[in-house]
């Protein structure tokens, strides 16, 4: 039979497969998806791993380095050979014709980059004290040299590696989204499923403010919230109320999306059927209604995350979300503020990058979702 | 009957007509080969199960298949304007063929329910198919329409030419569609289950008229379904299809004193009559279609077949063989197997 | 359909009086109040207050009742005289202020609304009939690049590129000139290009997501019996685009209007801080900052309103657009 493609394997654990496999089985399929789940979890374990794979604490900077560009990394060496990688200490030179201060690369000395070097003390998952990063700098004579410094995205206009930065940012900003993607996953199931199983006055009521929120435009909306953080609080509860403010207005979306599925639902004739068998309220809720649009909700909260990613970034932006010394992508975004930063030291737009590649990934990932949750497809 | 129609001019033969499908998985074939004529004034009865390829034949003859599907072999249509042409040779999104769809050739669809855009006026949707195909006036455009939706039944027709779709009931939309099939008075109707998502006295209505209208306007019918009661009363010829393939064709009469080939028999034994006493079991086949992307080699229908011959049925593909007049059938339990039991180094599948 | 239109009318004035407490309550959030920014402003360029001086202020504010006392006050002066306010940081009424900037505002959310549509609506119908094409994949990879974007950095981006290319920094929808001498005709292309960078900037994260809604909806009608009717029926390609399917594709395009309106106005918000544009986004940032609450708390409530309104507007549009909505509301 040339005309048929055989396929050895009779899939008759096709049918038989439970929906969240289906699921699974649907989405490897989607290149797009599962290149997006594979760099979404190389950046949550760079987030989780940044004290070891960053060069620098978050609180190490050098005056000397101030917005400086990416260090340049020579592969070769005076004569052209190729060389283990190595670059040059910066230093300043006082021009004394124009008064102005240079900074150059001072070439009198070679530090090499090496692996696994001893550099600031940290915890472990805030468990096991160590102070081994991933690369760092030694000199000609194999001792780490903490004065020469590797800034593969450059240095920021306080001095410090950008790129460190960057995997501390991550901590924040990617995970603000999530905690706040899971409460609005939590007050979205619990009122879009009061006000749908209930009905009546509630259902208006939630419906009504559903609306009301619905209707501020978001930015105006974060800013008025976050203008009532009080100040000088600490970074952790800044990041609580952030997380807080953000998932005020994601749950309307998934409460309506709730509401109207249990309305849906309710007239299903599975749904009937277990009434009519004598199962309970709850458990008809917990058993049947839930399970049947879940994959749903999780597509819903998935391409919700870019939302508060972006949220995030627009308030530490303004100035009304995360402070320095904390850090986040819209912190470090702070300092292309204005056209002339951005002209002198482009670098700087470098956190851009993993903001979009982060908001595209959940992007990509929740689409995959989406065709896999499709049970028609 | 059958010698009437014999002698009558051929309107529509399909030749070898190969459907194939762009799936995940791969290319599926399945459409593997159809061959059928439609005469003059006849009706053709295509009878077999879901997904055995009829809707993807059916669909060939119009060019209205989905992009994912590719259609080859010849459909020969005797066109009024072009003469006899292979619809496939035409650009599915050319001008020919739009002359022939609607106009020549029309088709009903399974699902009244869906098959109108909800977002237009009966009256409009109907109107439109006048109005490409036969006059450019639209009074006079609507005064044939309202004709048709007369003839076809539909009381109260001006009323009704203004209403939309989501305002009729499913009968009364079916009779719609027919309308708009019949408007252009089509030389080829294409029924594609037009009773299936009807109720059953609403079916019975739906058939007594295609029948009558089907004497009115002297066309050939193609009759599609899965239900053999139906054949019964509407056709004059039945070919059963089974996973791609014509796996036998006669007569109606015939097919219904004298099915030969295991799942016609099958088919016929699964049809309720009156008289079944209630401790007779009805026939059901064994199993279900296979996947016609695991399709393993030899007939089709082997892994379901009472009468299998092994290292014969599993191992050639049977082809149409004529046992009587008009009756093909494609069957080696039935005809014998020409290359011999058990089989030798030539093999007919490849 | 009037009873419809009546219908809704009539819920939206609860919807109305919700969203103005709710406002207001968020607005009056912040610890402390005007005067106490007002005062820790001045102390620090070295002015000295007494407690009487504080509580004076306090006093001719208004500001040591309870807040839904002042709601209250502000809601009755809004209905009665039409009195939105005092602005403490013009020293005048919060309307004169907002007017200042209002018919720009309006003017740029109006333009860029009428662009989105209008640049989307072709594209995306141009993506769904050459589903997987390269022209497909392409304007899809942009939309995709332009909603993942935060505006506000695209803003920077482009102003970087234009800087580089031409050397020149445009901020602001106006040049000095144009300040000071009033706007000629002459000015109208130069103010034109100006107004270039904010549309796209603001515009594009809301055209790309209509892009993919119109693209999503086209195929889902292309995948719809009916198109196969019309198809059997000799219909052109154009006929089934444009009359069948574009037109149920619409209906979602439309009840997504008003949520494009507050894209905008969120997305000019931020943008406008950084380009500089005198509209009314900055305004409400220095509001919030300085509390100056009945001027933040009339513009976020004129924003919302307008999305209410937009919403109220749509969904006529759509239940006029859609036969089996205005039967349903008529029968």
């Amino acid at each position: 039979m040339a005309l048929f493609k055989k396929k050895t394997v009779t899939d008759e654990s096709y049918y038989l497969a439970s929906q969240w496999s289906l699921m699974w089985r649907k989405l490897k399929k989607h290149k797009l998806a599962r290149f997006s789940l594979g760099l979404l979890l190389i950046l949550y374990l760079s987030a989780l791993f940044a004290d070891f794979i960053a060069p620098y604490g978050l609180e190490e900077f050098s005056s000397l380095y101030k917005n400086t560009a990416p260090t340049r990394v020579y592969w070769t060496d005076e004569d052209g050979h190729l060389s283990r990688p190595y670059v040059y200490k910066l230093q300043k030179i006082n021009d004394k014709k124009t008064f102005k201060v240079i900074v150059s690369e001072d070439t009198s000395e070679k530090y090499y980059i090496s692996f696994f070097v001893p550099g600031i003390e940290y915890k472990l998952f805030g468990l096991i004290p160590t102070d081994m990063h991933l690369y760092g700098l030694v000199n000609e004579q194999g001792e780490v040299d903490r004065s020469a410094r590797i800034n593969i995205f450059g240095a920021d206009s306080t001095g410090a590696d950008i790129f460190s930065r960057i995997l501390f940012g991550g901590r924040v900003s990617l995970t603000i989204p999530f905690v706040s993607a899971a409460i609005s996953f939590f007050l979205g199931i619990l009122l879009g499923g009061i006000s749908g199983y209930f009905g009546g006055v509630v259902d208006n009521v939630i419906q009504r403010i559903i609306e009301v929120l619905s209707a501020i435009p978001s930015i105006p909306l974060w800013m008025a919230l976050s203008a009532a953080i009080p100040p000088g609080i600490s970074v952790s509860a800044m990041y609580l109320y952030i997380t807080i403010i953000l998932s005020f207005i994601g749950w309307t979306g998934l409460a309506r999306v709730v509401r109207g599925k249990f309305i849906a639902l309710r007239k299903e004739d599975y749904v009937m059927a277990a009434r009519l068998a004598g199962v309970s309220d709850f458990k008809i809720i917990v058993k049947h209604l839930v399970p049947g649009f879940l994959s749903y909700l999780i597509v819903d909260l998935t391409l919700g995350i870019p939302g508060s990613i972006l949220g995030e970034t627009s308030m530490s932006y303004l100035g009304l979300g995360m402070k320095a010394p904390a850090t986040s992508w819209g912190v470090l975004l702070k300092e292309t503020e204005d056209l002339v930063s951005v002209a002198q030291c482009p670098w700087k737009m470098i956190p851009l990058i993993f903001v979009i590649i982060t908001v595209l990934a959940f992007n990509f990932l929740g689409d995959g979702l989406r065709d896999a949750a499709d049970p028609y497809k | 009957m059958n010698n009437e129609t014999a002698s009558k001019e051929t309107i529509l033969e399909i030749r070898d007509l190969k459907v194939n499908i762009k799936t995940d998985e791969g290319t599926l074939t399945a459409v593997r080969g159809v061959n059928l004529t439609i005469k003059k004034g006849e009706t053709l009865g295509l009878v077999g199960e879901s997904g055995c390829g009829k809707s993807l034949t059916s669909k060939a003859i119009l060019g209205i298949n989905d992009k994912k599907c590719k259609a080859e072999g010849e459909i020969i249509f005797d066109a009024e304007n072009l003469g006899r042409v292979n619809l496939l040779s035409l650009n599915p999104r050319g001008k020919e063929i739009r002359s022939v769809r609607g106009k020549q050739i029309s088709m009903i669809f399974q699902e009244p329910m869906v098959a109108f855009s909800p977002m237009y006026t009966i009256g409009n949707q109907i109107n439109e198919a006048t109005l490409l195909h036969i006059t450019r006036d639209k009074k006079k455009a609507r005064e044939i329409s309202l004709d048709v939706m007369k003839k076809v039944g539909i009381a109260n027709a001006e009323k009704r030419y203004d209403q939309y779709p989501h305002e009729f009931s499913g009968g009364m939309l079916q009779r719609a569609l027919i309308a708009m099939a019949l408007v252009c008075s089509p030389r080829l109707l294409i029924a594609d289950e037009p009773t299936t998502a009807l109720d059953v006295t609403i079916q019975a209505q739906i058939l007594e008229l295609m029948k009558s209208l089907q004497k009115d306007f002297g066309m050939s019918i193609l009759f599609i379904t899965h239900d053999l009661g139906t054949v019964a009363r509407m056709c004059d010829r039945v070919a059963v299809m089974y996973l791609g393939r014509i796996v036998e064709s006669a007569p109606a009469v015939e097919i219904y004193k004298n099915p030969q080939h295991p799942y016609t028999r099958g088919l016929i034994g699964s049809v309720h009559k009156i008289g079944t006493k209630a401790q007779e079991r009805l026939f059901s086949s064994e199993g279900t279609v296979p996947l016609a992307l695991n399709l393993p080699a030899g007939c089709g229908f082997y892994d379901r077949c009472s009468r299998r011959i092994d290292g014969v049925c599993n191992v050639y593909d049977p082809q149409l063989v004529d046992i009587g007049q008009e009756h093909q059938i494609a069957c080696f339990a039935c005809t014998g197997c020409p290359y011999g039991k058990g089989g030798k180094e030539e093999k007919a599948n490849e | 359909m009037l009873k419809y239109i009546g219908k809704r009318m009539l819920l939206f004035i609860p919807t109305l009086i919700i969203i103005s407490v709710v406002i207001f309550f968020i607005i009056q959030l912040p610890p402390g109040d005007y005067v106490t920014s007002y005062v820790a402003a001045l102390s620090a360029e070295g002015e000295t207050f007494t407690a009487e001086d504080i509580a004076q202020l306090r006093l001719q504010f208004g500001l040591d009742d309870p807040w839904f006392v002042q709601y209250f006050n502000w809601v009755k002066n809004i209905v009665t005289r039409g009195d939105f306010g005092y602005s403490f940081e013009y020293g005048r009424s919060v309307w004169s202020v907002i007017m200042d900037r209002l018919y720009l505002t309006l003017a740029v959310s109006f333009v860029i609304l009428v662009f989105q549509y209008g640049v989307s609506l072709p594209i995306g119908i141009y993506c769904a009939n050459h589903q997987y094409s390269v022209g497909d994949y392409a304007l899809s990879f942009i939309g995709f690049i332009g909603t993942a974007t935060p505006n506000f950095l695209l803003a920077i981006i482009i102003m970087y590129v234009v800087y580089v290319n031409t050397g020149e920094v445009y901020l602001g929808l106006f040049s000095t000139e144009m300040l000071q001498n009033g706007m000629r005709w002459e000015y109208v292309p130069e103010f034109l290009g100006r107004c270039l960078i904010p549309l796209i900037v603001i515009g594009t994260s809301g055209t790309c997501g209509i892009i993919r809604t119109v693209r999503a909806q086209m195929l889902d009608e292309q995948a719809r019996q009916y198109t196969l009717t019309a198809r059997a029926k000799g219909c052109s390609e154009a006929t089934i685009t444009y009359k069948y399917c574009l037109r149920a594709a619409l209906n979602p395009v439309v009840s997504g209007m008003a949520g494009s309106l507050r894209t905008i106005f969120s997305g000019s918000t931020v943008s406008a801080i950084v380009m500089n544009l005198a509209i009314q986004g900055p305004v409400l940032l220095t509001a919030l900052k300085s509390q100056d609450m009945y001027l933040a708390g009339t513009i976020v409530l004129i924003q919302a309103v307008l999305v209410l309104v937009g919403t109220l507007l749509s969904d006529i549009a759509l239940a006029w657009l859609d036969p089996r909505i205005r039967f349903a509301e008529r029968g």
